[in-house]
C-alpha cells in the first residue's frame, strides 16, 4: 500500500524516531511503513492518521 | 507500567546467560558425583532456572514489542519451530534406520537450534525483507560489555580453580579469548562511531 507518510513526517521536520515516539512504536516499524513493505493496523492507521490532522484514505491508498 | 525496552533485556539476558555458564561450569558437574537420586536431579536442573528465566524475557518482549516487532518475531519463532522440526525428523528417521546413534542428551540441542534459527529467520526479515536493521536500538554503553566480560572472566577463573576445566578446554578458552575480544573491540569501535554519527 503506497502512503505519504514520509512525506508528512518530513513536513514537519521529524526524524523516523521522533514520529516512532510519537506513535508509540519502534524506528523500524516506522521504516517499514515508508517503504511500503508493512501495512499498519487499523489502530494505528487512525493514530497516524490523527497525529498528522488528515483521514486515512488521503494518507494510504491501496497499490 | 514502564515499556520493557530493548536494552532491559539485552541487560537481563546478558546476566542469565553468566548465570547460566555458572550453573553448567560449577554445579552441573556434581551432578555426576551425586550420592542420592533426589540430589542428582536437582543438581542436573539447575542449569534450566537461568534458560527459563531467558524464555520468561523473551515473552515479555515480545509482549511488549509493538505490532510490526511482534509480526517479526512470530514469523521468526515459526520459521524456527519448522527448522527444528525438520531437523528432528531427519535425525530421528536416520536414528531409526540405523544410519545415526542418537543418546537423549542431543535434546539439550533443541533451545539452542530454535534460538539461532530464530535469530537468523528474525535478521533475514529484519534487514533482507522489510529492508531495515536488525541493529537493537538504544544502544548500551561500552561498560556494559566490560562488565560482563569480567563476570564470564570470573566465572571460568573459579571453574578452573576448582580444576572444572580440562586441560583441552583451557587451553581452547585461551585459545578463544584474543577472537573474542577482537570481537567486542570490534562491537564497541561500532557502537562508539554509531554514536558519534548521530552527533
Amino acid at each position: 500500500m503506497k502512503n505519504q507518510v514520509r512525506e508528512l513526517r518530513g513536513d514537519r521536520g521529524w526524524s523516523q524516531a521522533d514520529l516512532a515516539e510519537r506513535l508509540d512504536v519502534s524506528r523500524q516499524t516506522i521504516n517499514a511503513i515508508e517503504t511500503g513493505k508493512y501495512d499498519p493496523s487499523l489502530p494505528l492507521a487512525f493514530k497516524i492518521a490523527r497525529l498528522f490532522g488528515q483521514s486515512i484514505e488521503t494518507i494510504f491508498e491501496p497499490d | 507500567m514502564a515499556r520493557f525496552t530493548e536494552k532491559q533485556y539485552r541487560n537481563q539476558l546478558s546476566l542469565a546467560m553468566v548465570a547460566y555458564m555458572a550453573a553448567m561450569l560449577l554445579i552441573w558437574p556434581l551432578s555426576r558425583t551425586a550420592a542420592s537420586v533426589p540430589l542428582k536431579v536437582v543438581l542436573a536442573v539447575v542449569p534450566v532456572l537461568p534458560m527459563l528465566f531467558v524464555i520468561g524475557l523473551m515473552a515479555r518482549r515480545i509482549g511488549a514489542s509493538d505490532e510490526f516487532e511482534q509480526r517479526v518475531h512470530l514469523l521468526a519463532l515459526g520459521a524456527a519451530t519448522a527448522l527444528l522440526g525438520a531437523l528432528s525428523l531427519v535425525g530421528g528417521f536416520l536414528d531409526a534406520a540405523g544410519v545415526l546413534a542418537l543418546r537423549g542428551s542431543i535434546l539439550i540441542w533443541v533451545f539452542p537450534v530454535t534460538m539461532l534459527g530464530y535469530g537468523a529467520a528474525r535478521w533475514w526479515l529484519l534487514v533482507r525483507h522489510y529492508g531495515g536493521s536488525a541493529g537493537c536500538e538504544g544502544s548500551s554503553p561500552g561498560w556494559q560489555l566490560f562488565l560482563l566480560g569480567v563476570l564470564v572472566l570470573m566465572v571460568l577463573g573459579v571453574a578452573w580453580w576448582h580444576g572444572r576445566l580440562d586441560a583441552f578446554q583451557t587451553g581452547l578458552l585461551f585459545g578463544l579469548a584474543p577472537g573474542v575480544l577482537l570481537l567486542l573491540g570490534v562491537l564497541l569501535w561500532r557502537r562508539l562511531r554509531r554514536a558519534a554519527d548521530k552527533d
